[in-house]
């Protein structure tokens, strides 16, 4: 019932607004948004829809797709559907808390650091160099060797793993804007740092960090659902992308298990990179044109 | 930007200081006692044995003076023995890295080929079926798990097609040719040997293919972008203006300016490559650092997981560097900021 | 170095061939017939290359290789055949033990096999206390009584020392050999030998072949030993090349890039439908088995001998084998493999849901009891335990308990084994030699024993039951069918434990190239190599 209640539109004049947004997006982008708003619903309302348990056997095992199976069955005789439709509750929200959590904590820092200058600039800044300075895989597989298998430690490594990029695009963003005569203005009439901050600067420095962060989504999922292959992300038996493309994977032959998960990962990326895609041309107005 | 320069290459060392502390960190707080990697079971009651095998891996000192030992050590190239493998870490490295920066290298001539390729046709015949057809195929390779679409594609070119052989990086039985890089492929020729050469080659194009493809869509819509971004420009219009055909524009003046946003990518891709690897590594048995890093992981093998952390992140610190230097040196209006 | 440079002249011609007339991996190694290469696929498991610290079943089958212990088994998995040891003789409590040994047999370097040697290596074996070491548990002398005889006294009867020293681990080294290498046997070996980095280079046996090349995780290379006193070895090179999974495997079978391989699950070899592959699907000596932990933290007073006792009849046992590996396996009941001694009249157990749930309530544990389940993240004998985990969070759903899964790695599993956080964990087992005995010393509920610290912790009371060690050592002081009985009065016994609980003895996937000839699983030596040959 929520989810009906949060996409009906508060006021006319903004839906329209949103309305003439989606349309301004290229095609691809509005696809993006369509695969999207599937995913958004599913993983609201999957537990009310018609489809076996997820975690029980529902038939023989190994069954290629038939009538009652449409995606086949798993290793278990666990219908790959269900599991797969079920997996956007685990993947997405992870997905989504880690891109949140690491567009927050960085925005934050960098915001701080750009803003503020000198020491709090130097300190963050070298921690984030420091931080990106190992490749994402490798850092992310040491924290979560370190804290223990399970997709919440996954997510907490990879929101280390990505919370400097935000920084560093946050704190490039507040320089430039911090320099505009606005800011200037605004500073000269004895406005307060945090007010100006707050009011003056960063309402104009988001876009890069949306776009930025609509197209990362996909690539965390994606390396969620490495974590998990290594051994180091879900625990079974949770119906993770990633764990099941790795069941998969190992039962190669018995191509249908991994082939649900895998196309819903796929369309999940593609979505938030047409997003994304369609995002910059419409919201970047330095982008090519 | 001499001093930007400059800046950047004083960086490094403190960098890779923070990078070796935040590995030995990280590596030393992994749950799980080390002992109980090193001590069989039975031996476990065995005080005698438990203080000898602390010893002997220095895990009887407290966490300052390891720190300091390890960084010690570190500085004269000693990264401890690994757990597993119980040979000196930073030899099994210097065995693997090598095959790892052959894969890594050759996937990114592909992927930078491929991408420039692809970029080039995309903004020449943009919102073409060519243009949409060449970047749905890119962005399905950084959108598909590697580990999945790597064993598909050993299924379909290797059991099915027999176009390329199996996995590893020469077949088993023959014998490695004889160490000067480590590329099996350059090593091979410099030995004048061809037909070694053909066998390495045919063994790398596989995993080196599955793994280009990740980043041929960064690639392919970077120079897709910024050649149209170079087409409305002032000095192409003119061009244009005086007659110059679409191809003449594309090619002499576009496109120049084009690959400079090019090279700022390369770094970032170096980035995605090295995770590719990791996993392109465990499905083709890749005998590199990245299935190191995985089994040292999944063993918490410290020792190894410290080496191979610090060691990737050196790569990737002096890959970044190259970038910036290059992308400094080509363009040298750039601001220069962080 | 002769063979660097022939493997070289090899690589160069098959090179050449390939260059001029085709692209296809087939022709890969096809043409080599005076320099034969047998090609082995393997996720290599190898802790270490020194016989008397290695424990792993890739070491099983690089030790019989490569070493020589005193007494091998024989084809049929049973009989005890002469090795080193040209005869023995024992006394008749089972506590004096004389091995003659083969005056023809040398070491790889030339030099003869000598009572020395073996004195040396075993007490290094027993000295050196790494995992292998039980097998010299009781030994209370060792000598040499001339060249080419040794005594070894034992200080209880002990009908199955034959049977340990034809355990690979127990190779004879080659003494001189060894020590110049750094390898101790004295008291001061545990602490002070360092012997370990050169077994991973240096090879000192007298077996078949030596040791070329091992690079961890990639190759391990042997080639055929030139001084060798037996019969020669068919191939004059022998590569174990790492590939982690079973697919892999299958993969690389198909287009013959390997030519065998034998951790190919039930469920993949299905798709293995080349006439150029051979697929023996055997019995294994392996299984895998869960256990309760009544003595951890959480479940003191609830995993009662009761309680456990119903939820064995919670396990749908034949599903189990059809879930885990497609049907490719056998029941089994108490933790001794099928076809060891004494096992032979044990009835598995059967699932029962009904009397698992009336014991249940009876027991006041029909609802409410929740388990957390830590087990290694493993696939080992193409069972996935993940898989079969969840099939046993499922059957006990059925009675109304509730288990939380927890895969970890295999170091974090060991310590969470010593610290009685487990209520349940899952594992498997592979034999190290061939006797029911070493199973009594593991999994019997007896003072000390490896599972009655693990399932007791701090309340071994839990779960001992001393019988078991009074009655194995009376098995150990019998011998043939007297031994089998009380084998499986062990066998029993540990039944009734209700503590570990076996759930499937794995069939092998026994996978090679039709050309390949000789092929056979050992339960001492898992792949004997030197009996193969190429058709």
């Amino acid at each position: 019932m929520s989810a009906v209640e949060t996409l009906r539109p508060a006021s006319p004049s903004r839906a329209r607004r949103a309305w003439t947004f989606v349309r301004r997006l290229p095609l691809t982008g509005q696809i993006g948004i369509l695969i999207l708003l599937f995913w958004a619903v599913t993983l609201l309302t999957v537990q009310f829809w018609p489809l076996v348990d997820p975690l029980m056997m529902a038939g023989r095992r190994l069954q290629p797709p038939s009538a009652d199976h449409w995606l086949g069955t798993d290793a278990l005789g666990r219908d790959v559907l269900s599991r797969t439709l079920h997996g956007s509750t685990y993947t997405i929200p992870v997905a989504l808390m880690v891109v949140v959590s690491a567009v927050v904590i960085g925005s934050a820092l960098g915001a701080a650091a750009g803003y503020l200058g000198g020491w709090t600039d130097a300190v963050i800044m070298r921690a984030a160099d420091v931080t990106l300075s190992f490749p994402p895989i490798l850092l992310a597989m040491t924290v979560a060797a370190t804290l223990g298998p399970g997709l919440p430690n996954a997510g907490l490594a990879m929101v280390i793993v990505w919370w400097p990029i935000y920084a560093r695009l946050m704190r490039a963003q507040v320089l430039e804007v911090r320099t505009r005569e606005h800011v200037e203005a605004a500073i000269a009439g004895g406005a307060g740092r945090g007010r100006v901050l707050v009011v003056h600067i960063l309402p104009l420095c988001w876009t890069p960090t949306l776009i930025n962060a609509t197209m990362d989504f996909g690539q965390v999922a994606l390396l969620a659902a490495s974590l998990s292959f290594i051994g180091l992300g879900a625990v079974p038996p949770s119906p993770e992308w990633g764990s099941m493309i790795s069941e998969g994977a190992a039962k190669f032959y018995s191509w249908w298990i991994a082939f649900g998960p895998g196309m819903a990962i796929l369309s999940v990326v593609l979505a938030t990179a047409f997003l994304g895609d369609g995002l910059r041309d419409v919201l970047d107005r330095r982008g090519p044109k | 930007m001499l001093r930007y320069l400059i800046r950047r290459v004083l960086g490094v060392p403190f960098l890779l200081l923070g990078v070796a502390s935040v590995a030995f960190i990280l590596s030393q707080s992994t749950k799980g006692d080390p002992l109980s990697a090193l001590v069989p079971e039975r031996m476990m009651n065995n005080p005698e044995i438990v203080q000898a095998v602390e010893a002997q891996w220095g895990l009887d000192k407290p966490l300052p003076v390891r720190y300091v030992v390890y960084m010690k050590n570190l500085v004269q190239g000693d990264m401890g023995t690994s757990f597993n493998t119980r040979r000196p870490v930073a030899r099994d490295i210097a065995e693997r890295l090598p095959a790892t920066l052959e894969l890594v290298v050759a996937a990114m001539i592909v992927g930078t080929t491929l991408g420039m390729a692809i970029g080039l046709l995309s903004a020449r015949f943009r919102h073409s079926i060519f243009d949409n057809a060449a970047r749905g195929f890119a962005l399905l390779g950084s959108s598909l798990p590697i580990f999945w679409s790597g064993l598909i594609m050993l299924y379909i070119f290797s059991v099915q097609l027999k176009w390329t052989p199996g996995t590893g990086r020469l077949d088993a039985r023959t014998q490695a040719p004889e160490g000067v890089t480590g590329f099996y492929t350059v090593d091979a020729l410099l030995a004048g040997n061809g037909g070694l050469f053909i066998e390495a080659l045919s063994h790398l194009a596989l995993p080196a293919l599955v793994l280009g493809w990740s980043v041929i869509g960064i690639v392919a819509r970077l120079v897709r972008s910024s050649l149209l971004d170079a087409l409305g420009q002032d000095y192409v219009r003119t061009a244009r203006a005086k007659g110059a055909s679409d191809r003449v524009v594309l090619i002499n003046h576009a496109l120049r300016n084009a690959l400079i946003p090019v090279l700022t990518v390369l770094g970032f891709t170096f980035a995605y490559l090295i995770t590719g690897a990791v996993l392109t590594e465990a499905i083709f048995s890749w005998p590199g650092i990245g299935s190191y890093a995985v089994s040292a992981a999944r063993s918490l093998d410290y020792p190894a997981i410290g080496g191979v952390t610090i060691v990737g992140a050196t790569a990737f610190l002096l890959a970044n560097l190259v970038t910036d230097i290059a992308y400094a040196w080509a363009n040298p209006r750039i601001k220069v900021s962080g | 170095m002769n063979t660097t440079s022939s493997f070289k002249t090899t690589a160069r011609r098959r090179g050449t061939a390939l260059l001029f007339g085709t692209t296809s991996a087939l022709m890969f190694g096809s043409a080599v017939a005076a320099q034969d290469t047998l090609v082995v696929g393997r996720s290599m498991d190898v802790n270490s290359l020194d016989p008397s610290r290695a424990f792993c079943d890739t070491c099983q089958i690089y030790l019989t290789a490569v070493y020589e212990p005193l007494i091998t088994l024989g084809a049929d998995n049973k009989t005890l055949e002469p090795k080193l040891a040209a005869s023995w003789e024992h006394n008749e409590n089972f506590t004096e033990f004389t091995f003659n040994l083969n005056p023809e047999a040398v070491f790889s370097d030339g030099s003869p096999v000598e009572a020395s040697d073996v004195v040396w290596t075993f007490e290094r074996l027993r000295n050196l206390k790494g995992s292998p070491s039980f097998l010299m548990d009781g030994t209370q002398s060792i000598e040499a009584v001339d060249a080419h005889t040794v005594k070894v006294t034992v200080d209880a009867p002990n009908s199955e020392f034959l049977n340990k020293v034809s355990a690979p681990y127990t190779g004879i080294l080659n003494t001189e050999a060894a020590m110049a290498g750094g390898a101790l046997a004295d008291e001061t070996a545990a602490t002070a030998d360092g012997a370990e980095g050169w077994f991973l280079e240096n090879s000192v046996g007298s077996g078949p072949f030596v040791l070329v090349n091992y690079a961890p995780e990639d190759e391990l290379r042997l080639s055929r030993n030139d001084s060798y006193y037996g019969t020669a070895p068919a191939f004059a090179e022998v590569v174990i090349t790492q590939m982690q999974d079973s697919v892999i495997q299958a993969q690389a079978l198909e287009t013959g890039s390997v030519d065998i391989a034998m951790q190919i699950d039930a469920d993949t070899a299905k798709s293995l439908d080349t006439p150029d592959v051979v697929t023996e699907i055997i019995p294994s000596f392996n299984f895998v088995y869960f256990a309760f932990m009544p003595g951890s933290t959480a479940m003191k007073d609830k995993l009662t001998p009761q309680v456990r006792e119903a939820l064995t009849y919670a396990v749908d046992y034949d599903g189990m084998i059809e879930f885990t590996v497609g049907g490719n396996g056998n029941k089994i009941a108490a933790p001794i493999p099928n076809g060891f001694p004494g096992t032979q009249n044990l009835e598995p157990r059967a699932q029962d849901v009904e009397k698992a749930k009336s014991m249940l309530a009876e027991a006041g544990m029909d609802s409410g009891l929740e388990m957390v389940a830590v087990y290694p993240n493993d696939n080992v004998y193409g069972v996935d335990l993940n898989v079969m985990m969840q099939k046993l969070q499922q059957d006990f759903a059925q009675v109304g308990v509730e288990v939380t899964l927890k895969p970890v790695t295999y170091p974090v599993w060991r310590e969470e084994m010593a610290a009685g956080t487990a209520d349940l964990t899952a594992v498997y087992y592979a034999p190290d030699y061939y006797g029911s005995g070493q199973y009594a010393a593991y999994f019997g509920m007896t003072e000390g024993s490896t599972w009655v610290s693990r399932a007791g912790y701090q309340s071994p009371e839990t779960v001992l039951n001393e019988k078991e060690g009074e009655i194995y050592a009376q098995a150990l002081a019998a011998s043939g069918e007297e031994a089998a009985a009380k084998y499986e009065e062990l066998g029993r016994e540990l039944m009734a434990d209700n503590v570990i609980i076996p759930l499937v003895s794995p069939n092998l996937v026994l996978a090679h190239r039709a050309d390949i000839d000789g092929v056979r699983y050992s339960a001492c030596c898992n792949l004997p190599l030197a009996e193969i040959s190429r058709k």
